[in-house]
């Protein structure tokens, strides 16, 4: 390398002078840093929970990344209590990333002089630790970008949503780890080189560079000072607020949902007392000749080849023991909606009168066809879980079509697209 | 190597593949100063390479034009595009202005632009699907409507500038009732020293 290119930096970005801000420098990068080594591995932690909540091990059907090998080492069965769990999950996941876009901005910011490196490949080691930051920050801006999009259910990326966010996650991690490994020493040499109350005392007046020899990232030849340390944390600060605040309440909903005033469940679909819907009957081409009169629901047991144990009309399981379970139905995307009370038949009950008493799964069939979620299998807690139903009505009233009408299910702590709307049948296992 | 194929001759040979020669490799002082940084950097590199890789062993297959395309775009868009994009918007700005008559407040003026067309940007750089009604199917799925997306984010923007704006105000106030009370306590003192101006 040294042989092929100059070893005088060519002009403009490449010469330290270039970068002039007063503020920049290890310090401000490191505190930014810690932000986000407090804040990522909680994103990532949140994420492997939400994919070990689709129960991927249990069947094929619920499984969208089959190849995940080695990566799904840390799977269990995922528990049907306490009732809010999903939905605390996932709106620490998707508030807590939407929040982080401005600490990641201002930190790739503080960090841009090394993009210019001069000479760009040092040694093997130096061209090794350059690949890593590929990976960190390809993957970073990466995995923002696809739950930022798929949550606004745009889906300009390049694939579908679970795996690419999943195995991005795993390639990003790597890259966060190793970088993690090797910076964390400079970073805490660069915390304890300042103080940091002594920084939010320091007015714009006072604000001086940090010195060149504090590392590559403080300026040589520093502009004037436009705002203090302490200003660009709040800067930042005010951003991922902003940010919270006017999204949050799709997660929190009741009286505050309003507030998210830019995220896609701010509003409530036809007034105060209807919820949320991720699919609608139309959209799930669900035909007024299948939910009516007509319908059956078609118990089965997976030991009776194909034979249904019974065929109930929804009159027929009105006229069945019901049970009212209050339950939130909570999206991968983030909202969720407050506790609903629900009114069915407990699918424990149901296993019973299909002849299996004790059932290890049940394999749910919608009416919907060709849906990457019209099929779905529940474990064995949340079958016999006593607030897992078979819903009829909700709130007091018939589900609406939009709602799931003849029938859905509705389990505790599971993930949204688990409560199978327009249900066609049910299969437990013994 | 050279040498070897150069000019065969056993003795040479033997030379080359004494285990001794490879056993030097061993040495950590050799080692760091062929490799750039310790045996235990390159071991993390090995973990980190091979993590990335099983992953994207299964990633790539998803689009494996797309994928690549996709981290390199994000590196690139975000780098080499947004980011001299804000700054040259942010330099433009102080330059802009510091030029105009009557002469800019000594006060940092461009930070109380700065930072709400930031948080402005920001939030159009999040939610612009929603704000330029591109998923086409949300409505049908949501029945949500996307229309008041564009009028939220105008009305926060409108409202940072509000606050920003009234911030500066009570400021300028602020400073000038200080200047004040200063100059009536000592009158005919010595003067003011010049205020640095921002820049």
């Amino acid at each position: 390398m040294k042989s092929l290119l100059p070893s005088d930096p060519p002009p403009g970005p490449f010469r330290r002078p270039f970068w002039r801000s007063p503020i920049r420098g290890p310090w401000l990068t490191s505190v930014f840093g810690v932000l986000l080594l407090a804040s990522i591995p909680v994103l990532f932690a949140t994420g492997l929970l939400s994919y070990a909540a689709y129960n991927p091990d249990l069947s094929r059907v619920n499984d969208e990344t089959p190849g995940k090998g080695l990566l799904g080492f840390y799977l269990f069965s995922w528990p049907t209590h306490p009732v809010w769990l999903y939905r605390l999950n996932q709106g620490v996941h998707v508030t807590l990333g939407l929040v982080l876009v401005p600490i990641l901005l201002f930190k790739l910011w503080s960090v841009l002089p090394k993009l210019f490196e001069w000479p760009p490949l040092r040694s093997p080691a130096h061209a090794l630790e350059r690949l890593s930051l590929f990976l960190l920050v390809g993957g970073a801006v990466f995995e923002f970008a696809t739950g930022i999009l798929n949550i606004q259910t745009w889906y300009k990326f390049p694939g579908s949503f679970y795996p690419l966010h999943f195995y991005g996650a795993w390639v990003f991690m790597a890259g966060f780890v190793v970088h993690v490994a090797l910076k964390l020493p400079a970073m805490i040499r660069a915390l304890r080189s300042r103080s940091f109350i002594g920084e939010l005392r320091t007015s714009l007046a006072r604000t001086r560079p940090e010195p060149p020899e504090a590392g590559e990232l403080a300026p040589v030849a520093p502009a004037a000072p436009t705002i203090s340390r302490r200003g660009v944390l709040a800067f930042a600060g005010a951003g991922s607020a902003l940010i919270a605040l006017l999204s949050v309440g799709q997660s929190v909903g009741g009286p505050l949902r309003w507030t998210a005033l830019l995220a896609p469940h701010g509003a409530n679909p036809a007034g105060p007392d209807d919820f949320q819907v991720n699919q609608t009957a139309a959209s799930a081409r669900i035909r007024k000749s299948e939910t009516g009169d007509a319908w059956r629901l078609t118990l089965g047991s997976d030991g009776q080849d194909g034979q249904p144990a019974a065929a109930l009309s929804r009159a027929d399981l009105l006229g069945m023991r019901l049970h009212t379970a209050r339950l939130p139905i909570a999206c991968v995307e983030g909202w969720s909606t407050g506790n609903q009370a629900w009114t069915g038949v407990r699918l424990s009950d149901l296993a019973r009168l299909a002849g299996v008493a004790h059932p290890s799964s049940a394999l749910v069939t919608s009416l919907e066809r060709g849906g990457a979620f019209s099929e779905v299998v529940l474990s064995q807690g949340q079958v016999l879980d006593p607030d897992s139903l078979l819903a009829l009505r909700v709130n007091g009233s018939d589900l609406t079509p939009d709602h799931g009408y003849p029938a859905r299910v509705i389990l505790p702590a599971s993930p949204g697209v688990h409560n199978t709307k327009w249900v066609a049948s049910l299969t437990f296992r013994a | 190597m050279r040498g070897l194929f150069h000019r065969p001759d056993p003795r040479r040979l033997l030379r080359w593949l004494d285990p001794r020669r490879f056993l030097r490799w061993l040495d950590p002082r050799r080692f760091t100063r062929w490799y750039g940084a310790g045996p235990l950097h390159l071991l993390t590199m090995l973990g980190c390479f091979a993590l990335a890789g099983y992953a994207a062993a299964e990633l790539l297959p998803n689009n494996a034009i797309g994928i690549p395309v996709w981290f390199a775009g994000a590196v690139i868009g975000h780098d080499l595009i947004l980011m001299p994009m804000y700054t040259v918007a942010d330099r433009s700005a102080m330059a802009v202005f510091r030029h105009r008559r009557p002469q800019l407040p000594a006060v940092p003026w461009i930070n109380y632009l700065r930072v709400p067309a930031a948080l402005s940007g920001m939030l159009l750089l999040i939610w612009f699907p929603l704000i330029f009604r591109l998923p086409g199917r949300f409505t049908a799925t949501t029945t949500l409507s996307l229309d008041p997306f564009l009028w939220h984010w105008l009305a926060v923007t409108g409202a940072l500038f509000l606050l920003s704006a009234m911030a500066l105000a009570v400021r300028l106030r602020m400073g000038r009732a200080r200047r004040k009370t200063r100059d009536r306590r000592r009158r005919r003192g010595p003067a003011r020293p010049g205020r640095r101006t921002a820049s």
